[in-house]
């Protein structure tokens, strides 16, 4: 009977072991850690009269690098007796797989290339010419699938045929594999190695070993002498070793950039079509307010839905205390009961509602290309692209936007963003200015109060663009692939963004309205509207307003609560529309409550933080006080 | 949105890259000296070194002092760091001051592929550096430098934008230009694009 035997060599996760057992059937155990196969595994295979040996090496990336694995390998290689060797070649890192090829064929050991991954070459658009490569390396190359056993059978009657008599073959030409091809200097100096090589190994390779100071190699040397004198006179070309390995891999890329052909994906030429839209100068930023539009009308729509469910729940559950009224501790109770119920009310629902959509959009891979078109227009206020995200999260709650500033690079770009929260209204303002503004002053007034925001947003973020100078952080952000969102992986993120909202705020929110109740109780809020009477005199409104606009403070959602405790449930009457408007302004520009104030002391400190608060909350009272007399003239 | 670099993998890779480059065994207190960063990130890679096998840590009887050793494992892996900061910082004088070289090289051998080191040592004897990408007209290319300040330039590398990495234009933008490495899109400012300098691929 005849013997083979066969080495099979190929990088790690290759699909090397896999390949062995669709050749020998499962002996082996195959892991998908990489270097499963530390030791050289054999195993023996009886096909057509000819017993073959199979011998698995461990997966290394070249046979120069002297590690252990590599060490292994080429000990197999050069010092058993092998008849042939199949590579395995990645299809999907063709380049780095010839490496080793170029490396192998220099040994003049008879090759089979085993091609791997082809057809996952192919789904991603990777196409590669393998009668063009069996041409250019003159190896015989055979496609496989270990998984699927495909193209296994043709192998092995491929290495039967290519391995009997190998030298044979190579010694007349008709196998005689690619050889690269080096520098002058440098095949000089392999010409002069070789004349002192003694053995069976190839002349050529071991000369290019030992230039590659491979100090194994050396024992093949008649005399070691030589190797100086190879090196002599190349004093210009100090790096041989390097030189060689660099011209073998730029031969390997050579090689595979001529066999390869990229083309571009079906999914990718409809990505492309895309993003020729989102990304336009003119269609891609209409987009993106059109759809920030949209996603609020949406908002505004289910919120109130949802709102009108919870709001009932809750009164029906508050007026279940009316029994305890009267007592002060059932008066403070009932606050803080209160202001929990604006928390989940207004706000859960529709800051839950919010993160998620965001989280959609992000998934979907929209929310990249919404920050850059932004961007452009960001940049103009002096604000990083990156700021888009947290200012968005701002109009859910401003509490875990500050958080969210985070993803900025520096504390001053952070803080700059983060003041811009005093014109950023939450969810607790947008529902003082549908709830109170539009309800009792109509729509206009409410869109009003919404563009002073905007404009007196824009004021400041140009005036700190022109009193401080940050150094503007440039746009650097991956634009991810488009593709289907998983609804688990949304609810996971708009969870994280919720949970310092519902672990952090919504207790506060019944801390502050306990605290209100408190203060109203023992009478302590009416002192403040002697003292405090010059700002409602600025801002033209009723003395007793003071008490909404100061400990709306406290808790925010309470606000038009307290604005009817003061004035009467008729607003509409005690109030002209012009000082419903003043009212709104008034209590909607600043830093909102004590819980933002809280989020910004932990992040900025607390002297930077009450600095911005109490500047910001007095620049929304010039602000309204401002606007109301400009409008006052006419 | 952004993956934040991967800070203990940074400090394992230095950590063995300290002790590699001294032939015996170092006091542990040193090392924490020599990596700025703070030292419960410093012990928590240590612990992993260990339990990964690639370090010993041995304390000598008299002082109870405590040494560190890499084993023959770690040896190979700190060569491995050790070779790439070199070709790096090699590379990089080329283009900018010693002092600059070492930085980059510093901060871009924990993000390089042995591939791409490859393409660096080749890049390393071209004399054509490339234009910048602002001024690059072809489709694909070869990015051989990113000027960046180090911040930026640790960013960008995080992201997989690195020397030696293929490069394709996608597209302009009103701010920017819309580029594709390692098949990963991305944005880029035109203030980083004209700071990076690319080579035309066929002629790598």
């Amino acid at each position: 009977m005849k013997k083979l035997k066969i080495l099979l060599i190929g990088q790690p996760n290759v699909g090397k072991s896999s390949l062995f057992n669709a050749l020998v059937g499962p002996k082996v155990t195959v892991s998908n850690y990489p270097g499963t196969t530390v030791e050289v595994i054999k195993a023996k295979k009886k096909i057509n009269n000819t017993e073959i040996e199979f011998v698995d090496t461990p997966g290394i990336y070249s046979i120069s690098d002297r590690t252990e694995e590599e060490k292994v390998t080429e000990s197999v290689l050069f010092e058993e007796e092998v008849d042939g060797a199949i590579i395995i070649v990645d299809a999907l890192s063709l380049e780095r797989s010839l490496y080793i090829v170029l490396q192998i064929l220099e040994a003049e050991i008879p090759v089979i290339i085993a091609l791997n991954f082809l057809e996952d070459a192919q789904k991603r658009g990777i196409k590669i010419d393998c009668e063009k490569l069996e041409k250019l390396l003159n190896v015989p190359i055979v496609s496989i699938n270990p998984l699927t056993k495909k193209g296994i059978n043709k192998l092995v009657e491929v290495a039967l045929k290519e391995f009997f008599e190998p030298t044979r073959r190579i010694e007349d030409g008709t196998r005689q594999g690619f050889k690269v091809k080096y520098d002058d200097h440098i095949e000089k100096a392999i010409n002069k190695i070789s004349t002192e090589v003694e053995g069976k190994l190839p002349k050529r390779f071991i000369a290019i070993r030992v230039l590659e100071e491979d100090e194994d190699f050396y024992k093949y040397l008649k005399d070691k002498r030589v190797v100086r004198e190879a090196k002599e006179g190349l004093q210009e070309h100090p790096k041989i070793a390097e030189d060689i390995s660099i011209t073998r891999y730029g031969t390997a890329s050579f090689i595979a950039s001529k066999v390869t052909q990229i083309i571009p994906l079906k999914k990718e030429k409809s990505e492309r079509k895309i993003d020729r839209i989102l990304l336009h100068k003119i269609w891609g930023p209409l987009i993106t307010f059109l759809s920030l539009l949209a996603i609020f009308a949406i908002l505004l729509w289910l919120g109130n839905l949802t709102q009108e469910v919870l709001m009932g729940l809750t009164e029906k559950f508050l007026s279940s205390f009316d029994a305890v009224e009267h007592s002060i501790i059932g008066m403070v109770l009932i606050q803080g009961l209160t202001g929990l119920a604006g928390g989940i009310s207004i706000a859960l629902p529709y800051v839950f509602l919010f993160y998620f959509l965001l989280g959609l959009l992000e998934d979907v891979g929209i929310l990249s290309r919404f920050i850059v078109n932004t961007e452009r227009f960001l940049k103009k206020i002096g604000l990083p692209g990156k700021s888009f995200i947290p200012l968005l999260l701002g109009l859910g709650c401003t509490a875990p936007a500050i958080r969210a500033t985070r993803v900025l690079s520096s504390k001053k770009e952070q803080f700059r963003t983060a003041s811009l929260f005093a014109f950023v209204p939450c969810s607790s303002r947008i529902a003082i200015i549908m709830g109170i503004v539009g309800f009792y002053g109509g729509g206009l007034l409410a869109f009003s109060v919404f563009a002073t925001s905007i404009v007196a947003g824009l004021i400041w973020a140009f005036g700190i663009k022109k009193f401080i100078q940050i150094k503007n952080e440039p746009l650097l952000l991956e634009l991810p692939p488009y593709r289907r969102p998983l609804l688990k992986n949304v609810f996971a993120k708009s969870w994280i963004r919720m949970k310092d909202f519902v672990y952090l705020v919504i207790p506060l929110l019944a801390l502050g309205g306990m605290a209100y109740g408190v203060l109203e109780i023992t009478g302590l809020t009416n002192i403040i509207i002697e003292p405090f009477s010059p700002i409602t005199r600025w801002l033209g409104l009723p003395a007793v307003t003071i008490i909404p606009l100061v400990f709306g403070f406290l808790q925010k959602d309470l606000t038009g609560a307290m604005l009817i405790s003061v004035i009467g449930s008729e607003i509409s009457l005690a109030l002209t529309p012009i000082q419903i408007y003043t009212f709104g302004v008034a209590s909607t520009i600043g830093i909102p409550c004590i819980i933002a104030l809280g989020m910004l002391i932990n992040e900025f400190g607390f002297k930077k933080a009450t600095v911005l608060t109490i500047t910001s909350i007095i620049y929304g009272f010039l602000f309204a006080g401002l606007v109301w007399r400009i409008i006052s003239i006419f | 949105m952004n993956e934040e670099p991967d800070i203990l993998k940074i400090v394992k890779e230095d950590i063995l890259k300290v002790v590699g480059g001294k032939d015996e065994k170092i006091p542990l207190k040193s090392i924490e000296v020599d990596t700025a960063v703070s030292s419960s990130i410093v012990s928590e890679a240590i612990k992993e070194l260990k339990e990964e096998g690639l370090i010993e840590i041995s304390s000598e009887k008299e002082t109870g002092e405590e040494y560190i050793q890499l084993t023959k494992e770690g040896r190979v892996r700190a060569n491995v760091i050790i070779k790439k900061h070199d070709i790096l910082e090699e590379y990089f004088k080329e283009r900018r001051s010693e002092e600059e070289a070492i930085k980059a090289a510093d901060i871009l051998e924990h993000y390089i592929s042995i591939e791409v080191i490859n393409t660096i040592k080749k890049l390393n004897t071209f004399k054509d550096k490339g234009i910048p990408l602002t001024e690059f007209k072809q489709e694909e290319g070869l990015i051989t430098d990113i000027n960046l300040n180090i911040e930026l330039f640790e960013r960008i590398v995080s992201m997989g934008i690195c020397p030696g990495e293929k490069i394709r234009i996608i597209g302009q933008i009103p701010n920017g230009i819309i580029i594709e490495v390692k098949n990963k899109k991305f944005a880029l400012d035109k203030e980083i694009a004209r700071k990076m300098k690319v080579l035309e691929y066929e002629k790598a």
